[in-house]
């Protein structure tokens, strides 16, 4: 009967309660949508980093980070590796080695970063096999390089050329070696163009002289996984000897910049909650104050306070569940037209981002915690509304409820 | 034996600078079975008496013993759980509950007390067939007349089984026709069930079918008479 009154109660002023939800569905859309926008476009930009070269998260020797030489190289079982691709998180692994050394072709000489990769797991990881412009990938075990095309420009180099490398190996080793190039990359990053050269993962590992060796364990997250998560879990998984980064320790630039633009939006939705929390507080105040003759009428014919309370709650909770319920249903469509067809940029500021390594698109985020956080932070806020129809019934005197 | 007894109610309120005396010594006795009018000029202590022994206000000193239970030393919530068991209210302005039909705000009562189902239908049926509203069951309250949701609210007041019915001028709102209905369901229902009825009025129509007439000036009985 509490629920049945409740909701007969909504309905005794249509316009007032139809306005009420109208008021709550804009505001769930647009936080929806807003933050759907936003989050998918701090997604994207970190894929772009993250995906494009530095994985989600990276395990190297103790200390690496720090000093990124060769020297500091280790050894990593399969069992191990196993272990960590069955973690409930991580998508892939793979592995690396990286060292820095001078590259040379007839009088030109230039400082580039030799990178060892497993070409089929590398796919799986980042997207650098997109990039080809010229020639094609590496294989396994090929004995070729693929080249950044700044470096290809440097040298004037083409498919079939090669490129001499001068450098330090595994502990104190020399390593010198000729390379063929095989293909041309465009890294979609001016810098990276100028300094990416990559070759199979033995080839790098017999140049450096470090067999069996690598500089970095590659770990993708799977998607909406927490990369903070893998790392606390692989922290107890492994031992001390290992350091284990997630890409935002590792750029903590990107992160700052996402925080930072967040705050913005966090600030206007948070205008919007205000704004809706005024709004659904007007309305109850009104049910409220227009109701005490009936609520004196009803505490005086024998009706429980506490009963009554409930019934006002529940009418809070239908007006803004409604609200709620039809934000959400009208802005799915929207979020996942925009997730698989994202937004594009005008062509000049494409341009820009595109040399900056960045997709110039902005896919909504579709993930259902956006809705659903946004939904129980209404919810909440109608509880919290609650409290003055509660404090109202509580202090109620029937007899003065009752004098017009 | 008495269903309802006072002794020495006092009751005093503040309008600016002056003190009200709205009940004055007020000891007065009812028995089971009355149909008892209190009637008096306007601010003479009617609905402050009906509202003391309604429980729904306390005299500044007194008793109100219903019961063998002195409802002034009640509290709130148990004033509210003596109410709904033991005291049918009938209201000036029927006060029903708008969103709810006529069966439902008569069912409503019941409910509160924690009757079965079953029960609450067939008492709901007895009671709007007693009062003539066996064809407006299912209408609320603004698709009835007033003299027919009078007729519900009594319906009402007597769902939950009272020891006694308060009606506060239940006939300033209606018309001679449905007031002359109201007062024979009334009657009836106090002649065949025993169901004591007092009421607060200036009506002379309910007055002439009163049993007991108690008339109060300033807060004090001037004369209680049997007719």
């Amino acid at each position: 009967m509490l629920i049945k009154l409740a909701w007969r109660n909504i309905w005794r002023n249509k316009k007032r309660s139809f306005i009420t939800i109208t008021a709550i569905l804009i505001a769930v859309f647009l936080a929806i949508i807003m933050r759907s926008l936003q989050l998918g476009m701090y997604d994207n930009m970190i894929q772009n980093v993250v995906g494009s070269y530095s994985g989600h998260v990276q395990v190297h020797s103790k200390g690496y980070w720090e000093e990124q030489t060769i020297d500091n190289a280790f050894e990593f079982n399969d069992s191990l590796i196993q272990k960590i691709e069955n973690n409930i998180n991580v998508s892939n692994t793979t592995k690396r080695i990286q060292s820095g050394c001078l590259s040379s072709n007839s009088d030109l000489s230039k400082f580039v970063f030799v990178t060892g990769i497993e070409p089929q797991k590398e796919q799986l990881m980042t997207d650098w096999n997109k990039r080809l412009i010229d020639g094609e990938l590496l294989k396994p075990n090929s004995q070729a390089i693929n080249i950044g095309k700044g470096i290809a420009k440097y040298y004037d180099l083409h498919i079939g050329d090669t490129l001499i490398f001068i450098g330090q190996g595994y502990h104190g080793m020399q390593a010198v070696g000729a390379f063929q190039v095989s293909g041309i990359l465009d890294m979609k990053n001016p810098a990276l163009n100028n300094i990416s050269v990559f070759m199979s993962l033995s080839s790098a590992q017999e140049f450096l002289s470090a067999e069996g060796l690598m500089t970095h364990l590659v770990i993708n997250k799977k998607e909406y996984s927490d990369e903070k998560e893998i790392v606390a879990s692989l922290q107890k998984e492994l031992n001390k000897n290992y350091e284990i980064m997630s890409w935002q320790e590792m750029m903590p630039e990107i992160e700052q910049v996402i925080q930072a633009d967040s705050a913005g939006g966090l600030i206007m939705i948070f205008i919007l909650y205000m704004i809706i929390t005024f709004g659904i507080f007007g309305t109850v105040l009104m049910m409220t104050q227009e109701r005490k003759y009936e609520f004196g009428v009803v505490v005086s014919i024998g009706m429980k306070k506490v009963k009554l309370m409930i019934s006002m709650v529940y009418e809070t909770i239908f007006l803004t569940s409604i609200g709620i319920f039809l934000g959400i249903l009208l802005s799915r469509p929207i979020v996942l037209h925009y997730y698989n067809n994202p937004l594009e940029f005008p062509a000049e500021e494409a341009e820009m981002m595109e040399s900056q390594g960045f997709e110039a698109v902005i896919p909504f985020m579709s993930s259902y915690d956006i809705p659903i956080t946004h939904g129980l932070i209404i919810f909440f806020i109608s509880l919290i509304i609650c409290i003055y129809p509660i404090i109202t019934i509580y202090k109620l005197n029937p007899i003065k409820a009752m004098k017009r | 034996m008495n269903v309802i007894e006072t002794t020495k109610l006092f009751k005093t309120y503040s309008q600016g600078d002056i003190q009200v005396n709205a009940l004055n010594d007020v000891s007065i006795n009812f028995e089971q079975g009355e149909f008892t009018a209190i009637v008096g000029p306007s601010g003479s202590g009617k609905t402050t008496f009906l509202n003391a022994i309604g429980g729904l206000d306390t005299p500044d000193s007194g008793k109100v013993i219903i019961n063998n239970t002195d409802i002034t030393q009640l509290k709130s919530n148990q004033l509210i759980d003596f109410r709904l068991r033991n005291i049918g209210f009938v209201f000036q302005a029927y006060n029903l509950i708008p969103v709810l039909t006529a069966k439902e705000n008569v069912e409503f009562i019941m409910l509160m007390q924690g009757e079965t189902a079953k029960s609450r239908k067939s008492r709901t049926e007895e009671l709007l067939n007693a009062v003539g509203l066996k064809e407006q069951i299912n209408r609320k309250p603004g698709q009835l007349s007033g003299g027919q949701q009078q007729r519900v609210a009594v319906a009402r007041a007597l769902a939950s089984k009272p020891q006694f019915v308060l009606a506060d001028e239940p006939t300033a709102n209606l018309d001679s026709t449905s007031t002359s209905n109201l007062l024979d369901i009334m009657f009836r229902l106090n002649q065949e069930e025993k169901m004591t009825f007092i009421f607060s009025t200036h009506d002379q129509r309910v007055i002439d079918r009163a049993k007991r007439i108690i008339t109060l000036e300033d807060g004090k009985v001037i004369s209680d008479v049997i007719q």
